[in-house]
């Protein structure tokens, strides 16, 4: 195929460039530069919309000025146990080509929108990781410091029947230009002015039958950093998906975590927790849908926002038609720490199938007075007090949350900003 | 008793009937929403200039905005041709003069009434029959006793005349400006008919004051316009009963309804409305809430084909409230967008929304509804409640509530639960003698009591009817 290209930033001889660093067959270099073509035309994500009004606004920001797409750098770890694969986009590639036919772009269409698409033409790093039917591993790490301007992450993960997995992901920004030598292909990129950066990912889950995946993901990117991930599962029969959401990080996050329960019988957790202060902004956006019968959801998020930070939070339950017999709750609570800081809610039911059993609630509120008297009367002082209610809203998500590390390093990230 | 007067005289003389059928034949003759159109609507009226530049000016803003098409999940508004609708105007005009014979009217319409068991003289009235007599004796009754306190209600047309000041400062200003939104400007542009109600300060109107299906007693209504205004430490509780079936086909109903609530007033809007099934129901209904005032608005959607209406208060003032209570029925090929819209503005503003809906045969309830705490808007609260129950795989339940907090020091809460009957609860039911439909009758007028409670006897009498007759399958 032949394109014309006009954006100012980018090349299709980059595409070129990048897949062929990567040893990448025919038909992925096709795909990556056909969702370089697709560009001009694709719309950005969608954001929480009332008439007339984004709540996020992605079109302010110039995506394409941002991305450097030859010059990256990261620091990434990926380790597992012996018994799965768990390997870089380049093994992946040479390894489990077959694999990432069948389901490269096939949950999360890479044409989906414009940040997709860019993420797809420009990806230069990732992890797969294949679990083999039976198998259970535990303790999958991944993490990825990110040394360059702009960094495009893809991440697959596919269960064969009745395994299980474990995986915790971490993105943080290390310093600039500091790069770890090794077999990834580096070289220090002089961040932008003001230091804005960039950081893309998309993953994609396909549960086999009967597996079960945890994945747990916290973010902790610098504060001058927009991030755009897009997180996408989808079950077999019996199979689970269970996310853990952690937002500390970014100047401004736009996120999707979802599941598609599309065998019967299946089942999924979304656990989410943000805390936003100074500027950040969060665009969450929570969803399942259930597609198939006896299926269950459960969507838990908690968040604070301090200072002039801002939420946008929408959870979307949607029941299809062939949805029997479901099962779907969805809870969100936000505390309000300033009075400067703002919190939009939006959890929305879509309910095609009458044998449904649907709930959601949110709330948004600030600190009970009345907590904080007795608390400072017991000589707590209103700082400390402060600090332990907002630890305490925390508990119910962190409870909820399976992997002792991960709630760990959570609490931590937590405890570190109510420090500041 | 003037304005009484001059109103039985405007609208009942038989040269008035005739002069409408000489306008309807030139605006059929002329397509589409144009300037002479309005012009002519106004004359008619014998307006003062004032409101025919507000209608050309509302009538400029229609053209010039956009149909709303971007809502997540709205109705289908693609079979909706505003320029075929609005020379229909005329031809319901010419309808209820025409059907006097209550065996000329349609036969979904005739049954309706028949189920509801209504007397012979209230359907015609329904039917749009007659509704003008109707309603005059409603006015009657009331007028006498208020007038001494200085009420004025009245048809809206008649205030334009009788009171410019106090409908020149209110109609369609800072409450509803036409800019609002497309429909909002096509009823400033053709607005008519409605009510006017002005309660003075400190009176209090113990008895509800009601517009029952008067809207049909201007033809054109449609796009009637309901004005509310009451001063401080006022209280009146309006009433809108069912806005009768229409019959034409493509109908559509844009109303503007406006509440002033002053200081420390009361306002209770209650509206239980079946609209024909072939009906786009577009509104919009605001009420701007003073320090301490408070707003009611209760309402029951019933029939039309779509409706898109969430009734709107902007708590202004400090320590203001506003309750919704709202139902939603809809059947087959029926999609109710229906929710509610509160902005608290000022602080210990408090606002509590409960909303019900029952889907059946393929119909479609979305409850859309926005809170909007502005920053400095502190201890205020919200809480929002929305139930749907529905009856079968055919139909379809959304809830999309928006939430947007600016302030921290505020109480906000949102629930929403969506269930089919219980099967044990029908069991339960059977068990104890009653039949299947009889049980699921039950258990909906359960499920409604909450609204049916607010309203007076006879709506909610008429109101649990409705839904029972829907619930048969047997209405039209």
């Amino acid at each position: 195929m032949s394109t014309t290209q006009v954006h100012a930033n980018l090349t299709e001889a980059q595409v070129r460039e990048i897949s062929g660093d990567l040893e990448e067959p025919e038909w992925l270099l096709e795909t990556r530069l056909e969702a370089l073509a697709a560009l001009d035309d694709l719309d950005m994500p969608k954001v929480i919309r009332t008439p007339g009004r984004d709540w996020t606004n992605l079109h302010d920001l110039d995506f394409e000025s941002f991305v450097d797409p030859l010059n990256w750098a990261e620091k990434k770890d990926q380790v597992g146990p012996d018994e799965i694969d768990v390997l870089s986009w380049a093994e992946a590639v040479d390894e489990h080509e077959d694999l990432l036919k069948e389901h490269f772009g096939s949950i999360v269409d890479p044409q989906e929108n414009y940040l997709t698409a860019l993420s797809t033409a420009l990806f230069s790093t990732g992890t797969v990781i294949y679990v083999p039917e039976g198998v259970d591993a535990e303790d999958v790490t991944i993490r990825t410091e990110m040394n360059s301007q702009s960094l495009f992450n893809y991440t697959l993960v596919v269960t064969e029947e009745s395994s299980s997995v474990t995986i915790l992901e971490r993105q943080s920004t290390g310093d600039e230009g500091e790069v770890r030598d090794g077999e990834e292909r580096a070289s220090g990129t002089v961040p932008r002015e003001g230091g804005e950066r960039y950081y893309s990912g998309i993953v994609e889950i396909v549960a086999g039958e009967n597996s079960y995946v945890q994945y747990g993901s916290l973010q902790n990117l610098s504060e001058d950093s927009y991030n755009f991930t897009c997180k996408r599962g989808v079950t077999d029969t019996y199979a689970t998906i269970d996310w853990i959401e952690g937002n500390i990080g970014t100047k401004l996050t736009k996120t999707e975590t979802s599941t598609e329960l599309a065998g019967d019988s299946s089942e999924t957790q979304i656990v989410g927790a943000f805390y936003g202060h100074n500027d950040q902004h969060f665009d969450l956006d929570v969803k399942v849908w259930h597609r198939a019968e006896h299926t269950t959801a459960d969507l838990v998020t908690r968040g604070v926002t301090d200072d002039v930070s801002r939420s946008v939070y929408e959870g979307v339950q949607d029941v299809g038609r062939d949805a029997w017999d479901t099962s779907s709750y969805q809870r969100e609570n936000t505390l309000m720490l300033s009075d400067e800081s703002e919190a939009d809610a939006s959890p929305k039911l879509i309910i095609n199938n009458h044998d449904t059993e649907a709930s959601h609630s949110a709330t948004v509120g600030q600190i009970d007075e009345e907590d904080l008297l007795y608390m400072t009367s017991r000589g707590v002082s209103p700082r400390d007090a402060r600090n332990m209610l907002v630890e305490g809203f925390f508990v119910p998500v962190l409870e909820e949350i399976a992997v002792e590390e991960l709630r760990d390093d959570l609490e931590d990230l937590v405890q570190e900003r109510l420090r500041e | 008793m003037s304005s009484d007067q001059d109103h039985l005289k405007e609208t009942d003389t038989e040269a008035r009937f005739d002069f409408k059928q000489e306008q309807r034949a030139a605006v059929t003759s002329e397509k589409g929403l144009t300037e002479e159109v309005i012009r002519m609507i106004s004359e008619d009226k014998d307006e003062p200039e004032w409101m025919l530049e507000r209608r050309l000016r509302a009538l400029k803003q229609y053209h010039a905005m956009p149909m709303p098409t971007d809502w997540p999940g709205q109705p289908d508004l693609s079979e909706l041709d505003v320029e075929e609708i609005v020379p229909y105007i005329r031809p319901d005009v010419d309808k209820r003069e025409g059907v006097d014979d209550w065996d000329e009217l349609p036969d979904d319409i005739k049954d309706t009434f028949e189920k509801l068991g209504i007397p012979e003289a209230e359907r015609k009235a329904l039917s749009g029959v007659g509704a003008q007599y109707e309603s005059e004796i409603v006015y009657q009754n009331m007028q006498d006793q208020w007038e001494e306190k200085g009420v004025i209600f009245m048809n809206m047309d008649q205030a334009v005349k009788d009171h410019p000041e106090i409908v020149k400062e209110h109609f369609m200003t800072t409450c509803v400006p036409p800019s609002d939104n497309k429909f909002a400007a096509l009823h400033g542009a053709v607005w008519s008919g409605g009510s006017f109600v002005y309660v003075p300060e400190d009176v209090t109107v113990e008895m509800p004051v009601q517009a029952y299906f008067r809207m049909n007693s201007e033809g054109m209504g449609q796009f009637e316009h309901t004005l509310i205004v009451a001063e401080p430490g006022s209280e009146v509780h309006y009433i809108e009963g069912c806005s009768a079936p229409k019959y034409g086909k493509h109908n559509l109903h844009s109303g503007g309804v406006e509440v002033f609530v002053k200081e420390d007033a009361h306002v209770q809007y209650s509206t239980v409305q079946n609209w024909s099934k072939n009906t786009f129901n577009l509104n919009t209904k605001r009420a701007i809430v003073e320090e301490n005032g408070t707003m009611e608005w209760v309402s029951g959607s019933m029939g039309s084909k779509a409706t898109m209406l969430y009734p709107c208060s902007i708590l202004k003032g400090r320590g203001a409230t506003d309750t919704h209570i709202t139902i939603a029925f809809a059947g087959e090929g029926q999609d109710i967008d229906t929710g509610a819209k509160v902005y608290h503005n000022a602080p210990n503003t408090k606002s509590t929304i409960e909303s019900k809906s029952i889907s059946k045969d393929g119909g479609r309830t979305n409850y859309r509804g926005l809170v909007h705490i502005a920053d400095g808007a502190e201890n205020s609260s919200t809480a929002v409640e929305c139930d749907a129950l529905m009856f079968d795989n055919e139909s379809t339940s959304d809830t999309m509530p928006y939430m947007e907090i600016e302030e921290s020091k505020v109480d906000v809460a949102h629930e929403a639960t969506v269930g089919k009957i219980g099967d044990e609860d029908i069991f339960y039911l059977q068990s104890r003698g009653l039949d299947d439909d009889d049980a699921k009758k039950m258990i909906v007028a359960g499920f409604i009591e909450p609204i049916t409670e607010e309203l007076p006897i006879e709506y909610a009498v008429e109101l649990n009817r409705l839904i029972e007759l829907e619930m048969e399958g047997s209405l039209g």
